[in-house]
């Protein structure tokens, strides 16, 4: 509608957000993996849940420096 | 550190990273972006770090390796009541941790040992259940089995060093310890897990 403001989220929030999704994924799937003991436990804590947690820090931390950058 | 503390540090980090991401706007202040510093960076890095040891330690355990259905005939020779195999007399007889039983004589005592076991077990997983699973009795170790295994323990001890069949001929003990006589050659130590005759073994029945 015309006249209506409206509120986005700044990319550098929705990124923080992508990253928050990601690392409790990981943690979930982390915390999953320490209820059981078997080797399969063990794998989907190493290629699951770590590159998940992983890949969410890294996007924080990514989000953090564009934001620096573009002076926020 | 216990499971549970692992699993409340896990938890808590989880809740905190939902609360941040779904409360974005919080990290507008500086309380926020230190939160977020601790829900996105800390937490989980301390909250990772602690599973992984614990899984670490896990893999070290007798549980863990017979949770595999192909090793269930290894853990039952543990238990065959005849002293002359070592893996059942090491076991019984508590000269190797119970729970740590296949560990502590199938990790290599070298630099790199738990990371070539733990390669090991990728590939056994593989095998599992991509793979062709073979008998259990077709199972063999990837190299001869080293005597260093042994002398990790041994060594130093009287009745290894001072054991009438081991300074029966004046080399012999030299070979040993050079890895050049195998302890579990023919004539010596050589009854292992031999999973091929279980059917004709008798078990031991622990007390409870």
């Amino acid at each position: 509608m015309i006249g209506t403001p409206v509120l986005e989220t700044p990319v550098v929030e929705r990124r923080i957000r992508w990253a928050s999704l990601l690392i409790v994924a990981g943690l979930l799937v982390q915390l999953a993996s320490l209820l059981v003991i078997h080797p399969l436990a063990f794998v989907a804590f190493l290629m699951l849940g770590c590159p998940l947690v992983g890949i969410g820090i890294i996007s924080y931390l990514l989000a953090l420096v564009s934001s620096d950058s573009q002076g926020h | 550190m216990p499971v549970s503390v692992i699993l409340m540090l896990g938890m808590s980090a989880a809740l905190i990273a939902l609360f941040v991401g779904f409360r974005v706007h919080v990290t507008r202040s500086r309380e926020g972006k230190i939160l977020a510093f601790v829900a996105l960076f800390a937490l989980p890095v301390m909250a990772a770090w602690a599973g992984f040891s614990e899984h670490m330690d896990r893999a070290e355990s007798t549980k863990f390796c017979l949770s595999c259905h192909i090793m269930t005939d290894f853990g039952r020779s543990l238990y065959i009541d005849d002293p002359s195999y070592i893996p059942a007399a090491h076991f019984q007889n508590n000269r190797v941790r119970r729970d740590q039983a296949c560990y502590t004589c199938h990790t290599n005592y070298t630099m790199f040992g738990t990371v070539t076991a733990k390669m090991h077990g990728l590939r056994h997983l593989w095998v599992q259940y991509i793979g062709t699973v073979p008998k259990p009795e077709a199972i063999k170790l990837y190299d001869a089995y080293n005597n260093r295994e042994c002398l990790h323990c041994h060594l130093g001890a009287r009745n290894f060093e001072q054991g009438s069949a081991h300074s029966k001929a004046p080399d012999r003990l030299s070979l040993i310890k050079s890895n050049k006589l195998s302890c579990i050659s023919s004539g010596c130590h050589e009854f292992v897990h031999d999973v091929a005759s279980l059917k004709d073994d008798t078990f031991w029945k622990e007390k409870p």
